[in-house]
């Protein structure tokens, strides 16, 4: 369970000081699949940052199972946007699949299951001598996650994942995303700005307001039968109201 | 998922075949080389025979017929021979403190501040400046040239390093932690290997310009080299062997580019590749 408790986070120093987050508190449950949607600007991804432990709190806590979060660790594996910069194109897909498992000198037995059997859960086992800068995009972010989940984290964090595929893949990596969570039972904390990408995900959706001073506008549990898609009854009827929320925002901040 | 890799130039990759090209634009390049060079030496030939003065420009027959004795004589590879080793020694020394500066400086904010305004100053101090004062430091012997050539050397892979170290993506690092790795190994296994490509451009611009001021510092002050060669031809007026050593020098450097490049291509090929955003 990783909770996170009336957390502020505070850039610079007053007076110029920006009130990037507050007193946001929350609470995701293992094997959750959580979303955090709202528009650029609105800290999404600072709080994502600080689920990480890349980046200090200003005010509260962070924590994972009863744990203080005080640093990166390898329970909880972030997942970037670009591929091409996470990645390491010096390695190949299988190296790169092998890299956290040989920075925990694990047995060789071990690693080569762990290497087969991720490589196969996201189709690349056939690409595995390939480097990154030959695969397409989807395949590079197939192997981020293989290499995520090779250290077998318990918690992924994605920052906006496929927000730079092709629609079609787009939609082909929600449908791979959405099996491996549900194989895997990890829990997944999802950064978005595309409401559409959330609803066909998210067990509980974050609506966040836009900055400064982001907080939660509401918490909005996703009942819709799983797997979704947007033909599902009652997706255009959460779609709109989730719209509505996101436009009242703009427009009472004037960002609209 | 059926998604197509996306073809990139790399050797072993076969990129997708196309309508079969005709005998001629396979050996086009190889006949426009020919062609370049034959227009090249026609036209020198013909001016100096019927234009030009051959005791000031001398047609490409006469400095080729220079050039066999020296070739015959061992003379010529004497000279080159004595300009390689001083360039290569310069090179590695320059080459390698200045990839520990550069990783120093790049990773270190604080020791790049301090030490950045003295390398903004003295890069601008090109080696041939340098000529008279490591003259009388060093004396006319080897170790001027060494010390020229590192001077040279070290600037152009120093900047470059300090780039390609600073410049690792944020998102590789933080992986890489994420992954488990401790600041000593994202330093030695992600940002090293990252600042790789900009190591060796800066290595092969550095490359250049050694053979450029080798000629000058030999020119001034040497007793053996190919800037020799050239100065004790000019001072003797023997043009047909200033031009024989012009050609040396452009040979060699030619040729210590397409080696250098040979060597990245097999030994650091995995670390070339840069992978842009999906």
């Amino acid at each position: 369970m990783l909770v996170v408790d009336n957390v502020s986070k505070v850039y610079g120093e007053p007076p110029a000081a920006y009130h990037a987050l507050e007193a946001i508190s929350l609470t995701i449950a293992k094997g959750e699949f959580l979303c955090l949607l709202g528009p650029s600007g609105c800290g999404k991804t600072t709080l994502l940052n600080i689920l990480a432990g890349f980046e200090s709190v200003s005010a509260g806590t962070v924590s994972l199972d009863g744990r203080r979060v005080t640093g990166p660790g390898s329970d909880r594996v972030m997942f970037f946007q670009d591929a091409g910069s996470a990645l390491f194109p010096w390695l190949t897909v299988e190296e790169n699949v092998r890299f956290g498992l040989k920075l925990r000198r694990m047995e060789r037995a071990e690693s080569d299951r762990r290497v087969d059997h991720y490589l196969a859960m996201v189709g690349l086992a056939d690409h595995r001598a390939k480097f990154p800068s030959q695969l397409s995009g989807g395949m590079r972010q197939r192997l981020q996650i293989a290499r995520a989940l090779a250290i077998e984290p318990e918690i992924l964090l994605m920052d906006e994942p496929f927000a730079a595929l092709d629609a079609l893949t787009r939609r082909r990596m929600h449908t791979f995303l959405h099996d491996i969570w549900q194989r895997t039972g990890k829990t997944i904390v999802f950064v978005t700005h595309d409401i559409g990408e959330s609803i066909l995900l998210a067990d509980r959706i974050a609506v966040m307001s836009v900055g400064p001073r982001s907080a939660f506008r509401e918490l909005i549990e996703v009942t819709l039968p799983r797997p979704r898609d947007p033909a599902l009854a009652g997706f255009g009827e959460l779609y709109g109201r989730i719209e509505g929320l996101l436009e009242d925002d703009l427009e009472r901040t004037g960002h609209g | 998922m059926a998604e197509s890799s996306v073809a990139v130039r790399r050797p072993g990759i076969v990129l997708p075949a196309g309508p079969p090209r005709s005998l001629w634009s396979h050996l086009r390049p190889v006949w426009m080389i020919v062609a370049s060079l034959a227009l090249f030496f026609g036209t020198w030939q013909v001016l100096s025979s019927f234009v030009f003065n051959p005791h000031l420009i001398p047609p490409p027959t006469k400095v080729f017929a220079t050039a066999v004795p020296m070739i015959q004589s061992g003379e010529i590879f004497r000279h080159i021979g004595i300009s390689l080793v001083r360039v290569v020694i310069g090179f590695i020394a320059g080459t390698l403190l200045a990839i520990v500066f550069g990783v120093i400086m790049g990773r270190l904010k604080a020791v790049n501040e301090l030490l950045d305004p003295i390398i903004e100053f003295l890069r601008y101090l090109s080696p041939t400046a340098m000529i008279p004062i490591a003259v009388i430091w060093f004396g006319i012997g080897e170790n001027s040239k060494y010390f020229l050539i590192f001077w040279g050397t070290f600037f152009f892979v120093l900047i470059n390093t300090i780039a390609g170290v600073m410049r690792t993506p944020v998102a590789r690092q933080r992986a890489a932690e994420c992954l488990g790795a401790t600041r000593l190994q994202i330093f030695t296994k992600v940002v090293i290997p990252s600042a790789v490509p900009y190591i060796v451009t800066g290595m092969r611009v550095a490359m250049a310009s050694a053979f450029m001021s080798i000629i000058p510092a030999e020119i001034l002050a040497a007793e053996s080299g190919l800037g020799y060669l050239l100065q004790t031809s000019a001072m003797l007026v023997q043009t047909e062997r200033i031009f024989v050593a012009l050609a040396t020098i452009s040979l060699i450097g030619f040729a210590t580019d397409r080696v250098f490049r040979w060597m990245v291509e097999r030994t650091l090929h995995r670390y070339m590749a840069f992978v842009t955003s999906t």
